[in-house]
């Protein structure tokens, strides 16, 4: 993989990051598409236009409050959730499985984000790289949590 | 001054009434709302009865249903 991210790319890379993404968009400071998981055209243009209206209602929604413009944005909605989140050139917005965990979402979100910026790629430890690879899902992830032990 | 369990079946309960209160943040955090972030990370609900809130419950539905159509 090389080291730095290129915007035709960053959308695929969210989905390596996070198995709760069914779909994601990268927009630019233009609105317009740079790169999506999508392979059919006519829906990847779909969902980043609708990617778009949706910052542009948060900013409608929010012009009022006395805060700066919201960078990251989470739609629960029945059956998934929408998650977007945006830097002054890049807008990337991804539709997750019902379930995905919030947290992780938006940090996966930032972490791509910052892989486009230059910032160094997130990596998984070298130790679980040279594991014989699973299911790395969040869901997996919450499964192998330590319970704690009764009794004693 | 929260009360120190005693015995295993004290503890079981507290595990237990550990559990539920996951289960019941977890189907909070699911249900239909809007969240926006600021750059620091601080989060601020859109309430539902605020300008907008429908619209865009409305494109991200729209969206699940792009993403579902793939699938």
């Amino acid at each position: 993989m090389p080291d730095t991210l290129t915007p035709e790319r960053a959308a695929e890379r969210l989905r390596e990051l996070s198995a709760d993404v069914r779909a994601a968009v990268l927009l630019d400071a233009a609105g317009s598409l740079a790169s999506a998981t999508e392979e059919e055209r006519p829906r990847a243009d779909k969902l980043a236009d609708l990617a778009r209206r949706l910052f542009e209602e948060v900013d409608r929604a929010t012009r009022d409050w006395e805060a700066e413009p919201p960078e990251q944005v989470e739609v629960q909605v029945p059956g998934g959730a929408v998650f977007a989140s945006r830097t002054p050139r890049w807008t990337l917005a991804a539709v997750a499985k019902r379930g995905a965990l919030s947290s992780l979402m938006l940090y996966d979100l930032q972490a791509v984000l910052g892989e486009l910026e230059g910032r160094p790629p997130i990596r998984r430890a070298a130790s679980v790289e040279e594991r014989t690879p699973g299911p790395a899902t969040e869901e997996h992830a919450a499964e192998e949590l330590p319970m704690p032990e009764l009794g004693g | 001054m929260k009360e120190k369990r005693k015995g295993p079946f004290s503890r079981a309960a507290g595990i237990a009434e550990g559990v539920a209160a996951t289960v019941r943040r977890l189907q909070r955090e699911r249900e239909p709302r809007v969240l926006v972030y600021d750059p620091s990370g601080y989060a601020r609900l859109i309430q539902p009865e605020a300008r907008g809130h429908d619209r865009i419950m409305g494109l991200a539905e729209d969206m699940l249903s792009e993403a579902a159509g793939r699938e």
